[in-house]
């Protein structure tokens, strides 16, 4: 029997709404509610993907429509959730890594009060993630993606007490309005354009449409996707998010939301096969955001900042395999699956060891901890064997391939996916290194102590997961097949031989994995406090300018503006949003002065109103 | 004389009263500048009454003046509580309701 | 023998203007029962009148939900579009009315002046303390009369009655508020003068439009304008004055720089009713002039009413981006949504008729139940209404704060509410053709609107507050009001084909 795709939906979302509204009378059992919700969806998507799979390769789709939303005269919205084989592959990783996760938390949230809400808005993301994924059309798409904006929002500031927390949440909010901004204009343009906003039917018209207006709706994709994806130039919230509870960070800002913009870009994969600006424009944005969150990564001494660094850099790669076309789509999801195994596991090691280590999150205090949490470093270490991209761990394959498609787009995308597997090599042995192993550099009243079983089991998995899970869904799915009646296929050829490329990339991450056993391998000595270090450390630890380009491009001439003739309300409004905001607060300040409390003059401006209606109606009448 | 005239003068009534709207700081004498304008309008009503030959016009004109009374009533009502209360009827002492 | 009459005796349809007439004969019961009764008993008597007749005329109206006629000799029209506005107005007065009962929000009473005569601030007032007063009522119910008739009005005479019968009672509820006098009774005074000034210009207006066309009814006009579709000056300042005076009512820029100020002044329950009422009231009317009386004209107007549309939708959602009272911040996004309607006007077609309607249910229900969740956050001054005081409200009511962040949200128009779906009905009407420019500023003007919704909202959940503010527990009145509010808002945003499909079934109006 197939499950409904509504259910799939609308069983995090009952359990959410559950464990929000009954509020401290769920507190006993809800968190074992909201796991049972996120594995009840887990098995709904099995048994979905099971069905999916039946059906004849070419058109495999399995559809329903919940309702008709809007009915206007030709133009129709209806709530259609569809599993094809793109979506099927995303709903159980969501569900899939979503259960590990919500499972984790029950061990990992156990000491915290509201243990009950965050398993509520855990679910309420888990229930928007899966509206994204199996929308049928973009409003429906739209609506998901400002959901899992929500619900990423609400937990990053769980911890509302921290002001860093709350800052952060709205930090990461506002970035995100930026990109929703650029999703809302891309559904009007496709609305106005086709008179239609379900994919189907916009795919199939896509070539009609005029080649300008195709690039300018790949542009507003890509701008949303950058803002969701923390690519360049929105990436500078995803670094500040890490105030969120781990498994958030795991589950959210590593394996599923901050994948969205890729998905995105893939989803609409028609209309970028018809734009090569926009595609370049994605291509160029992969290659910057994967160096930058490389080098990055470098330089944060906070084990969940240089993660987090880590995964911009690998969406990077994502982004820059989807840009390629054809030949890359396959390969920027294949990718985007093992990633979300090895860094979910990573992350969620990096709790382990937090929860070990009294929340410490400075490597600098880590050390030797490899023989006291055994389990952790076990699955930590093939998840970073996976990452750095050692065969025949999961990142390999897919690493591999994308920097192969990489070379068969031009020779830049290619060196820059393969000068990334070297940095990357080089932070992950870092971080490797600093926490795992040398001496031991502990705050004083630190015990580190392994984590309870319901911690370790889904690291246990994970790592399971990030060992074979690419050469499984290489070689036992099929994954390239499996996608391609929804992604298609396409075929690049290399400037060089093939045979060249994998002792090539083993060199680079070799060199890589090398030169940081050099500096923090045995015997180094690393100080507690960190050094000031190099122009490029110094540079890399302020996120390279993440903020100051924030500030320079869009604060600053906003706020100058805006200094001559108000002073700004500066309190909730901030970042980018302030640049714009500021014209519009001192325009609005200057209207704000015509409300001056005479009624006489409310009176004039009637007059005036009056009469530019009369000229209106004369100038037509006359003119 | 043709009507047209009387239209005009209607018409330098009303703008009269509208001046006055705008210019008299009093609430009492902005009241009676609406009167005026409302004047304004009966004789213009009346006047095209006569142009067309019908009787609506000078019907509204009756109708009209019931509702100035019925404004005097109000306006005036409104006017000397908050006189009463800020030993002023300037309209602009009135002014803490603002931007 | 006798005088022969001018005038035939006039035929009444009793049963057509049932909703009408028992509004009104209530009023003056009313009035009598002020006049008579006791004062305890006054005070069982007027909300049963109120309530009572309010649930007889609107059956009346779900009755006439098929008639399609012009009645009273032609004064006034029952017809889809006066079936619908008149019922919306009459389930928003039960709302009203019931904000209006509430007194276990404020220790110091309800919402009224214990007696609004006397001095604010004297030994005098004071004598009175939590006094219930029953004056209120009857000004109420002639405002809702007045209301029900504006709309069906089907010549500028009964317009203008309609008018000011119920203009005068809002001018008088407003100075009446319980609390902050000196304020209400400024906020009353500024509404009266101004008002009196519009409704003198609306008048004016009607004068010279008689005086170019020979006719007061609005078939008439009509077809003296497509008669001679190049009668000059005089009709075009007559309908430039109509129009002005119309706009005026409903709050368009730059005729509406009454409303933030009578919106703060008048006591929040009257606003809540006032905001939402008014407003379908004086669309209604206005949307059967400009689609009735001017349609043939419609080339004419539409530019005019364009400038207003982008002039409204503009200033109204960047002057609220600075304000600091929320009770302006509602005033000045309702000037934005008059904005946002007047671009359904501007299609001068039945689907930019429908889309108007769409627009006004949904924003009525929402915006009193906005106005009416004002009232429940409190310091010890009263209201709180600074945005300040706002902040970190969700920490104290986590349900105060969820509520009326969904009814922002919904008035910035998100996916999934009311809000949507009203801009949906209004934009796609004016969509195509050269209007599409106004939908462009409209579209510009939502997503600024959305930073100061958004404002508020994020300050709600993510500042600390003032632990001088406290959430009261309101009334059964208040939350059913907000329930309403929240329940319209989410239905009409998951299943927008129940008000679409209940818009277009009326049709379009009767000439």
């Amino acid at each position: 029997m197939t499950a409904s795709p509504a259910l799939l939906v609308a069983v995090p979302l009952l359990s959410a709404a559950v464990l929000l509204l009954t509020g401290r009378r769920s507190d006993r059992w809800g968190h074992w509610l909201g796991c049972a919700a996120a594995v009840g969806s887990f098995l709904i998507a099995l048994n979905l993907v099971l069905s999916l799979a039946k059906q004849p390769h070419e058109s495999r789709e399995i559809s329903q429509t919940v309702w008709t939303w809007i009915s206007v005269g030709g133009f129709n919205v209806d709530v259609t959730f569809t599993v094809d084989p793109l979506s099927a592959v995303f709903i159980l990783l969501i569900t899939g890594v979503g259960s590990l996760i919500h499972i984790y938390s029950v061990g990992y949230m156990e000491h915290d009060d509201n243990r009950r809400r965050f398993f509520g808005y855990l679910n309420l993301f888990v229930a928007a993630m899966l509206t994204l994924v199996l929308a049928n059309n973009l409003l429906l798409l739209y609506v998901g993606w400002e959901g899992v904006g929500l619900a990423s929002y609400l937990l990053i500031g769980f911890w509302q007490h921290k002001p860093s927390a709350a800052s952060a949440a709205n930090k990461a909010f506002i970035v995100n309005r930026v990109g929703d901004f650029g999703l809302s204009i891309a559904v009007m343009l496709t609305f106005v354009t086709f008179g239609s906003v379900a994919f189907p039917e916009v795919f199939a018209a896509a070539d009609k449409a005029s080649s300008t207006t195709i690039t300018w709706i790949g542009l507003a994709l890509l701008l949303a996707a950058c803002g969701k994806s923390a690519q360049f130039p929105l990436q500078s919230w995803l670094l500040d998010a890490m105030e969120g509870p781990t498994p958030v960070s795991a589950l959210i800002h590593a394996a599923t939301m901050v994948t969205a913009g890729v998905y995105l870009v893939a989803r609409c994969h028609p209309i970028f096969d018809l734009s090569a600006t926009a595609r370049g424009a994605v291509v160029a944005v992969g290659a910057i955001t994967l160096l930058m969150g490389a080098v990055i990564g470098i330089a944060k001494d906070d084990i969940k900042k240089a993660l987090a660094g880590s995964t911009m850099s690998q969406i990077g790669y994502m982004m820059l395999a989807v840009g390629l076309g054809p030949i890359g789509y396959i390969w920027a999801i294949f990718h985007l699956l093992t990633h979300g195994f090895f860094k979910a596991g990573m992350f969620l090691g990096a709790g382990s060891v937090m929860h070990g280590m009294n929340d410490e999150v400075n490597m600098r205090r880590y050390g030797a901890l490899r023989t006291a949490m055994a389990v952790t470093f076990g699955t930590f270490a093939i998840g970073y064997l996976a990452i750095i991209g050692v065969p025949p761990f999961a990142g390999f394959w897919s690493k591999d391939e994308i920097i192969k498609v990489a070379f068969e787009h031009s020779w830049v995308a290619g060196g820059a996916a393969l000068l990334g597997a070297a940095i990357t090599a080089y932070y992950m042995t870092r971080v490797m290194l600093m926490t795992f192993f040398g001496k031991a550099r502990w705050a004083d009243d630190a015990h580190p102590h392994e984590s309870p079983a319901v911690m370790t089991i889904p690291l246990v998995v994970l790592a399971a997961l990030s060992a074979v899970g690419g050469w499984a869904l290489l070689h036992v799915v099929n994954l390239e097949t499996w996608l391609e009646p929804v992604l298609g296929h396409g075929e690049g050829e290399l400037p060089f031989s093939s045979s060249l490329l994998l002792p090539l990339t083993l060199a680079v991450v070799a060199l890589g994995v090398a030169a940081a056993w050099k500096v923090y391998g045995a015997g180094a000595d690393i100080p507690v406090s960190a050094p000031r270090g190099s122009w490029f450390i110094r540079a890399a630890r302020a996120d390279l300018g993440g903020d100051l380009f924030n500030e320079k491009v869009l604060m600053q001439p906003g706020q100058r503006l805006t200094a001559t003739l108000v002073r700004v309300d500066d309190s909730v409004v901030d970042g980018a949003v302030r640049g714009i905001g500021g014209f519009t607060t001192a325009l609005s300040a200057r209207l704000r002065q015509a409300q001056n409390g005479f009624a006489r003059s409310y009176a004039l401006v009637m007059v005036i109103g009056a009469v530019i209606v009369a000229l209106a109606l004369a100038m037509v009448r006359f003119a | 004389m043709s009507p047209a005239a009387y239209l005009a003068l209607a018409a330098v009534l009303f703008s009269l009263g509208c001046t006055g709207v705008l210019l008299r700081r009093n609430a009492i004498v902005m009241f009676m500048s609406v009167e005026l304008m409302l004047n304004a309008a009966n004789l213009a009503l009346v006047t095209a009454s006569r142009m067309h030959g019908n009787l609506d016009g000078q019907v509204f004109a009756f109708f009209s003046m019931t509702v100035a009374a019925a404004e005097v009533v109000v306006g005036l009502a409104i006017i000397v509580q908050i006189f009463r209360s800020r030993r002023s009827a300037s309209i602009d002492d009135a002014s803490l309701l603002k931007l | 023998m006798g005088v022969q009459l001018p005038f035939p005796t006039p035929q009444i349809e009793y049963s057509l203007l049932l909703p009408v007439l028992v509004i009104l004969g209530a009023a003056v019961v009313s009035v009598l029962i002020e006049a008579v009764a006791a004062e305890s008993l006054r005070r069982t008597l007027q909300p049963l009148l109120a309530f009572g007749s309010l649930a007889i005329a609107l059956a009346g109206c779900v009755g006439l939900w098929d008639q399609r006629q012009v009645v009273a000799q032609g004064a006034l029209v029952v017809d889809g579009p006066t079936v619908i506005l008149q019922g919306t107005l009459l389930i928003l007065a039960v709302l009203g009315a019931l904000l209006m009962m509430e007194s276990r929000v404020d220790p110091a009473g309800d919402p009224f002046a214990a007696r609004a005569s006397t001095i604010p601030g004297s030994a005098d007032e004071r004598g009175f303390g939590a006094r219930r007063q029953t004056e209120v009522w009857p000004l109420f119910l002639f405002a809702v009369g007045g209301m029900l008739m504006f709309p069906a009005a089907n010549d500028l005479l009964t317009a203008f009655i309609a008018l000011e019968v119920f203009s005068l009672p809002l001018y008088l509820l407003t100075g009446m508020a319980r609390r902050r006098r000196l304020l209400s009774q400024e906020a009353a005074l500024k509404y009266f003068v101004l008002g009196a000034f519009s409704s003198a210009v609306f008048l004016f207006g009607s004068a010279l439009i008689y005086a170019a066309t020979g006719s007061l009814d609005f078939a008439g006009i009509a077809d003296a304008v497509s008669a001679d579709p190049t009668s000059g000056l005089l009709l075009s300042a007559g309908v430039a004055l109509l129009l002005a005076g119309m706009l005026f009512k409903v709050g368009a820029a730059p005729f509406h720089q009454w409303s933030p100020d009578v919106y703060q002044g008048a006591p929040t329950a009257l606003t809540a009713f006032m905001s939402a009422a008014t407003k379908v009231a004086a669309f209604g009317a206005l949307l059967r002039v400009m689609f009735v009386a001017l349609g043939g004209a419609a080339w004419d107007w539409q530019p005019a009413v364009a400038v207003i549309a982008g002039l409204s939708m503009l200033v109204g959602a960047i002057t609220a981006v600075v304000q600091s009272d929320i009770k302006r911040v509602l005033a000045y996004s309702s000037v934005a949504h008059a904005g946002f309607i007047l671009t359904g006007v501007l299609a001068a077609s039945p689907k930019g008729l429908s889309g108007s309607l769409v627009y006004l249910v949904a924003y009525g229900f929402v915006t009193l139940a906005a106005f009416g969740l004002l009232t429940v956050v409190r310091s010890p001054a009263g209201e709180a209404t600074d945005v300040q005081q706002w902040a970190g409200l969700a920490k104290k009511s986590p349900v105060t704060a969820s509520v009326f962040s969904l009814l922002l949200l919904t008035m910035a128009g998100l996916p999934l509410t009311s809000g949507f779906t009203a801009k949906f009905a209004a934009w796609s009407a004016a969509w195509g053709g050269w209007q599409t420019g106004v939908v462009v500023i409209g579209a510009v003007s939502s997503t600024i609107a959305a930073a100061f919704y958004l404002r508020i909202i994020v300050s709600m959940w993510f500042s600390e507050g003032d632990d001088a503010v406290v959430v009261a527990l309101p009334g059964l009145g208040t939350r059913t009001v907000v329930g309403v509010g929240v329940a319209s808002a989410v239905v009409f945003g998951v299943a927008p084909q129940l008000l679409l499909g209940l818009v277009d079934g009326v049709g379009v109006f009767l000439r």
